[in-house]
């Protein structure tokens, strides 16, 4: 492997130091030559020669030297370029990757709405249904008291202990002695062969529901049917709701 | 004797063959400026020394000073591609935040 070549400097130099070395021994070969008085010798002539040819070598080097100097100003102008243009393109890629970030957040927003959109879409319900749930909620008076009702009105928004007590869960210790056919009250219920008397009466349902807040056509839409109106029991509930105790914030 | 010493002809400042033969010349008249022409060639010499630190680029060889330059020529034109490469790419307008 040849070695590395020498720099034009170390070569400068070297010659350099050749020409002062040469033209120093060259005088003092001369100059002792003409204070003996000897006759000079071929050396100071072999002397002279390698001066001039190191004297026209070092020549050559400067030149050399200038053509570099020359190229080192083209290749500083060139590396400012290749500075700039690093420069451009880590600006470049600065903004690519805000872009990126940007649309990878705008990409996941949108696609969780899609999944929401879907999953809305399944558990779709029909607004009909939800608007006739409505009603029925609001039929029996359960948000909301009747506009007529006034405090010592027995008609409460919840079923009070006598009408439990008189309701199917009420009667079904009797239920089950009696023994309809041999089969619980449930599968008589399920059977729908439940004797009347035992249907369970809402009174503060009755004379809401036969206002017709609910469409005529719809009342018998749900599984639930509303309960038989029953006048008759108005006057008993009447007499058992003031006796009850009931914790109810209206009932002053 | 004076020997003869070729006459060199150069036109660039960097022979030191003329101050040599001055030194020789004045030594053969036995003049008295033989000092003063010796340490005009020492000064020269330190001069040239001197020059030559600090002349640029002659820190490596032509050879090796070619190369990179042809290297740093190939990067100004990669690069320069590259850029334009991503320029003509669909470029974004990134809103700044009101």
């Amino acid at each position: 492997m040849a070695a590395a070549e020498k720099s034009t400097k170390e070569k400068l130099l070297s010659t350099l130091d050749d020409i002062e070395v040469l033209s120093r021994e060259l005088i003092e070969m001369l100059a002792l030559s003409r204070s003996q008085k000897l006759p000079q010798s071929g050396e100071d002539t072999q002397i002279l020669e390698l001066l001039v040819q190191r004297d026209k070598e070092f020549q050559e080097l400067m030149q050399t030297a200038m053509e570099q100097g020359r190229v080192h100003q083209e290749m500083q102008t060139l590396e400012k370029e290749v500075e700039k243009r690093d420069s451009d393109i880590q600006q470049l890629q600065k903004q690519l990757k805000e872009a990126e970030h940007i649309l990878a957040t705008a990409v996941y927003q949108a696609k969780e709405k899609l999944k929401s959109i879907e999953k809305a879409r399944k558990g779709s319900i029909s607004s009909e249904e939800i608007i006739k749930y409505a009603h029925r909620i609001s039929a029996s008076n359960a948000v909301c008291a009747p506009l007529n009702w006034v405090p010592g009105d027995p008609r409460r928004p919840y079923p009070t202990d006598l009408e439990m007590r008189s309701g199917m869960l009420g009667n079904i210790s009797n239920m089950s002695t009696n023994g309809v056919n041999g089969h619980l009250p449930g599968d008589a219920l399920a059977a729908g062969r439940l004797p009347d008397v035992l249907t369970p009466q809402y009174p503060w349902q009755s004379t809401d529901v036969s206002m017709g807040i609910l469409p005529p056509h719809h009342g018998n839409d749900f599984g639930l049917e509303p309960p038989g109106h029953n006048k008759e029991n108005e006057d008993d509930v009447e007499a058992m709701s003031t006796d009850s105790s009931s914790s109810s914030s209206d009932s002053d | 004797m004076a020997t003869t010493v070729p006459v060199v002809e150069e036109a660039e400042d960097y022979s030191f063959l003329p101050i040599i033969h001055d030194v020789i010349k004045c030594m053969d008249k036995d003049s008295p400026d033989v000092h003063q022409e010796l340490n005009k060639l020492k000064t020269k010499i330190q001069e040239a020394r001197e020059q030559i630190s600090g002349m640029p680029g002659i820190d490596m060889s032509p050879a090796l000073q070619e190369n990179k330059l042809q290297t740093l020529r190939e990067q100004v034109q990669t690069k320069n591609q590259l850029l334009q490469k991503y320029k003509s790419l669909c470029m974004f307008d990134i809103p700044k935040p009101s």
